[in-house]
């Protein structure tokens, strides 16, 4: 099986273009702050309204993710360039149920000029490697709004497969749009990996 | 505008004391198969206590988005399971229906879907929603039905999402559109 040979030689928390780390409380606060400021991003995100934080606020915010249960049912990085070092986004994957071994991944770059540029895909390919060697997980689902196709691109070449939309879900500027829901299964991550695409 | 929208045919959607619905779930959460077809959490039976201090934190504080009530027979005015609408988002004018009932001698009678349209029009001329969902697990052949008959289409599925009893469901996900349940009921004799 290809991943036994990447055991202990590579880190699970490198890629080719970024790497998975934990930030400073302050560093973090401050970077989420800042990049959702950017409404064209934070609309992307999630169906949430669109609103500004005190950096007091997004601190306290973040606490509940140290709280114990969460500890074990969210695994959340943040995103560096692995040529400069630079915070531009996070990746997480959240909502794990253990019994199903299922959880839901989550991802945003904060700094627009990485749009596009394969950092994402390669973010995604590194949590996805994590949650099916190290959380041993069967199923990783995600959901993607409509207006976001290039975010459904790099999922689709991460391996992601449409199930289905809910239609009309989101009410944003006069019209209501799709959320495509997605998923991959652990058999298909590892065919992926024997042949990658 | 005189009719009782929480009285249907079958059924009547109230909300009972959280002793009441707490001692409730206690003997429901006997059976494991309501558990495992309400949930993907793990069964446990449910001591009355746990439930209540849970049920007082979450379902019977006031919160904004979320619409729960009971469920009784109008027969005999028992108490046979809970209806919710949950996690409103009323900028987008969406929810998402949860519903079980708690004893297996009262599935398959119509009293889910009963409750259900109650729900739906509750969502959608009272709360003036635009759309609703809901996820289903394909092991729950009955609620895929129920939700059928109502008027939920089929939207997708999170393949092989569950694990049980040695094998892998799919979980389903169906909505309904207000444009959808209007041509519906509008223009069916029952008056929902």
């Amino acid at each position: 099986m290809p991943t036994t040979s990447l055991l202990m030689t590579t880190s699970l928390f490198t890629g080719e273009l970024v790497r998975l780390v934990t930030d400073e409380p302050d560093t973090q606060a401050s970077a989420i702050i800042r990049w959702n400021r950017d409404t064209e991003y934070f609309r992307m995100l999630d169906s949430d309204i669109a609103r500004q934080w005190s950096l007091q606020k997004m601190k306290e915010w973040m606490q509940k993710d140290q709280e114990p249960e969460s500890l074990i049912s969210s695994f959340q990085f943040n995103v560096h360039t692995l040529a400069e070092d630079k915070l531009i986004g996070f990746v997480g994957l959240g909502g794990v149920s253990w019994n199903h071994g299922e959880a839901w991944v989550g991802i945003g770059l904060g700094e627009r000029e990485y749009w596009g540029r394969g950092y994402g895909t390669d973010a995604m390919r590194l949590i996805l490697r994590y949650g099916f060697v190290e959380l041993n997980l069967q199923r990783i689902s995600l959901n993607v709004l409509e207006n976001n196709p290039r975010a459904i691109r790099s999922y689709e070449k991460a391996g992601f497969v449409p199930e289905g939309r809910m239609r009309q879900m989101v009410d944003r500027e006069g019209r209501r749009w799709d959320v495509h829901q997605m998923g991959i299964l652990k058999d298909e991550w590892l065919a992926l990996q024997a042949h990658p695409a | 505008m005189l009719e009782d929208i929480f009285r249907g045919e079958l059924v009547r959607l109230v909300e009972d004391e959280p002793e009441t619905f707490a001692r409730a779930i206690n003997r429901w959460s006997r059976d494991s198969e309501y558990l495992r077809l309400l949930a993907t959490d793990i069964p446990v039976p449910y001591s009355q206590k746990a439930v209540q201090s849970w049920m007082e934190k979450e379902l019977y504080a006031t919160k904004p988005d979320l619409f729960h009530f009971t469920i009784h027979k109008l027969e005999d005015d028992c108490l046979i399971g809970d209806i919710s609408l949950d996690g409103v988002q009323w900028q987008h004018g969406e929810a998402f229906l949860g519903i079980g009932l708690g004893q297996r001698s009262d599935w398959g009678k119509g009293y889910g879907t009963d409750a259900t349209r109650l729900i739906l029009r509750y969502a959608f001329t009272e709360l003036n929603l635009q759309r609703i969902s809901l996820n289903v697990f394909a092991y729950n052949q009955r609620a895929i039905r129920s939700y059928e008959k109502a008027g939920f289409q089929h939207e997708g599925c999170a393949r092989q999402n569950l694990n049980r009893e040695g094998q892998r469901w799919d979980m389903i996900y169906m909505g309904i559109l207000s444009q959808e349940w209007e041509q519906r009921y509008k223009l069916g004799a029952s008056g929902f």
